[in-house]
């Protein structure tokens, strides 16, 4: 079912954890739907410097956590804001095709990292 | 088509939703087991039974007694004769 | 590495002697049983013998047993072929909340040829009350479905005072009895059923083989139509190996049912022992004594199913889940959502189905292996020490 990228991935996943002073932190998903990931990031001159995740779901949506962070991981707001699910999926060498909306959640999770640390820094007006 | 009311039947065959050619396979296996002279009532919602019941009855010699239509189902009465 | 094989309900071994019987009937007597010369109609007599040893461990008569390709096939043929058979008496049936989804998409699809259905709720363990199905039932019901045991957790269903009730008020009363065939007294005048669905791979029989029985006189429209093989009921040449492997499976089944279900038990009991008081939050799902004596269905908190299955089996032990995740459908599982467990408790779903090859050493490796892998998943998730979050409990009257 899983290609030997997403077991690697599930088995030792990269950045499991929090960060308690995160510049941004990032929620998606919901519990009743059966996924749901945390990102919390770290930014320093515009760029990744630490990012953690914790996610509630199966072994697509773990590994696509750990694969996400490990993409973001030292890149800037600006190479990370272009990571596509697709891009996640690929990187997995691929989903099984009724868990590709994992791949959609790890993107969108980090995304909303990213929003809420340009909220928090004035970087993009709150329209509330 | 001879139709008949209110026939007193030794026994009852229900062939209500059963396919053909169970119509003709099973009258005979049970009237084996009945003495000469003894009814069956056979049940059935198969249009074709109408025609092909009398019929095996002229070939195997059994007596075909009549058809009375219920709301159901029809039911066809055969006398055992051999 | 040490293994243990847990989830006998999904599949489970086939053994040497049910092979054995079937073998011959591959290449030395292949005969197609409804051909007129010997080489078929000594394996139509063979069907037969078999037919007699499926209904001997259901206490029916062989004339009352129409063999299937598989439980699902006989739930659909007990579902629609009674609901067709008998719709000038009636257009309304009556199915349990937590039924096997062949029994359930059946009864959906009979809702498209203007059936009524009524799905019948379940208490918190999964037990349709006698007086609730009483209460149900209507001048125009024709059928009650409700499974004997639930596969997903266990729960063994008081089948012979519903079919008592059925019986009173003329409505035809079926019981899946996948799950329970084989690992309880499934006895058809005792639980006072008038059809019954058994699967050969759960007995030990090879998969794609399954039985009906039926009561005599029971209106059952064909769904198969074709030749005349299983008395005009389902056509199809018969599948020769698979029944043979089936009464082969049925007999060493009865013979051995009073001591398997003492031995399993002592196993089930241990591992349900064994996880309440090394796993925190671990919520046992179905009835805590009437259930099937080699079931164990737990649901962890704040993890996902399919993870602890993946983890699991990277320590060679073999479980189930019914989180949504792993069924395919992305769903929760319809029979957890029916017995009141939160949405987000019942995707931490696991099942364990213990069989008599399974040993204490067993049970006593996956307590070992199961607890930390819980944990590691919970050090994972966002919501292990969390607040509950808000959601929306099913309705569980």
């Amino acid at each position: 079912m899983y290609t030997d990228k997403v077991m690697d991935h599930f088995s030792n996943p990269r950045n499991v954890g929090e960060i308690k002073d995160a510049d941004g932190v990032g929620e998606v998903g919901n519990p009743v739907c059966g996924d749901m990931m945390s990102f919390y990031i770290k930014v320093e001159d515009d760029r990744i410097v630490d990012v953690k995740f914790k996610t509630f779901g199966c072994v697509a949506a773990i590994s696509v956590s750990s694969m996400v962070s490990e993409m973001a991981m030292g890149k800037t707001l600006q190479e990370v804001k272009s990571i596509t699910n697709k891009a996640v999926a690929e990187a997995l060498d691929g989903l099984p095709k009724e868990k590709m909306h994992c791949s959609n959640l790890g993107a969108e999770a980090l995304s909303k990292a990213i929003e809420d640390y340009e909220r928090r820094s004035g970087k993009v007006k709150n329209d509330g | 088509m001879k139709f008949v009311k209110d026939i007193p039947a030794d026994e009852t065959l229900d062939l209500v939703c059963r396919m053909c050619p169970m119509h003709l396979l099973e009258p005979g296996d049970r009237l084996k087991c009945m003495k000469k002279g003894q009814v069956l009532e056979v049940l059935t919602d198969y249009d074709g039974a109408l025609e092909d019941i009398p019929a095996w009855c002229r070939k195997c010699g059994q007596d075909f007694i009549g058809i009375e239509e219920d709301e159901e189902c029809y039911k066809l009465y055969i006398k055992k004769a051999k | 590495m040490n293994r243990a094989y847990l989830d006998h309900a999904s599949a489970t071994p086939v053994r040497k002697q049910v092979i054995d019987a079937m073998l011959p009937y591959f290449d030395l007597h292949f005969g197609n049983p409804s051909t007129v010369y010997d080489m078929g109609s000594k394996v139509k007599m063979v069907i037969e013998e078999q037919r007699a040893k499926v209904a001997g461990l259901i206490g029916a008569k062989a004339e009352d047993i129409i063999f299937t390709s598989s439980g699902a096939e006989a739930n659909n043929l007990a579902i629609k072929g009674v609901a067709l058979g008998r719709q000038k008496k009636g257009k309304h049936i009556i199915v349990s909340a937590i039924e096997h989804h062949s029994v359930l998409n059946s009864a959906r699809f009979l809702e498209r040829l203007d059936f009524e259905v009524t799905f019948l709720p379940v208490d918190q363990f999964g037990i349709v009350d006698p007086e609730r199905l009483r209460s149900a039932i209507t001048p125009d019901t024709i059928l009650a479905s409700i499974g004997h045991a639930s596969n997903e957790i266990g729960t063994l269903q008081r089948t012979a005072e519903l079919g008592s009730i059925c019986r009173e008020k003329g409505v035809v009363f079926h019981t899946d009895a996948v799950a329970s065939v084989g690992n309880v007294r499934t006895d058809v005048n005792e639980l006072n059923v008038d059809l019954l669905s058994l699967s050969g791979s759960s007995l030990g029989a090879p998969k794609g083989i399954g039985a009906l029985y039926f009561r005599e006189n029971i209106r059952l429209m064909p769904l198969i139509h074709g030749g005349i093989q299983e008395n005009g009921r389902r056509a199809g040449t018969e599948n020769v190996p698979g029944i043979v492997g089936l009464g082969t499976a049925a007999e060493f089944a009865l013979e051995e049912l009073p001591e398997k279900t003492e031995y399993v038990r002592k196993l089930r009991d241990l591992l349900i022992a064994g996880i309440r008081e090394r796993v925190d939050k671990a919520k046992l799902t179905g009835h805590p004594e009437q259930r099937l004596p080699g079931h164990a269905s737990f649901c962890f908190e704040a993890i996902e199913g399919e993870s602890l299955i993946f983890l699991l089996t990277q320590g060679g032990i073999y479980a189930n889940t019914g989180s949504a995740c792993a069924s395919k459908a992305l769903k929760t599982s319809p029979v957890l959502v029916a017995i009141g467990v939160p949405p987000d408790l019942a995707q931490g779903s696991v099942v364990f189905t213990i069989d008599k090859s399974n040993t204490f050493e067993e049970i006593g490796y996956v307590l070992e292996k199961l607890p930390p892998a819980v944990n590691r998943l919970r050090m994972m998730s966002p919501l292990w020490g969390r607040e509950a979050l808000a959601y929306t409990e099913a309705v569980c009257t």
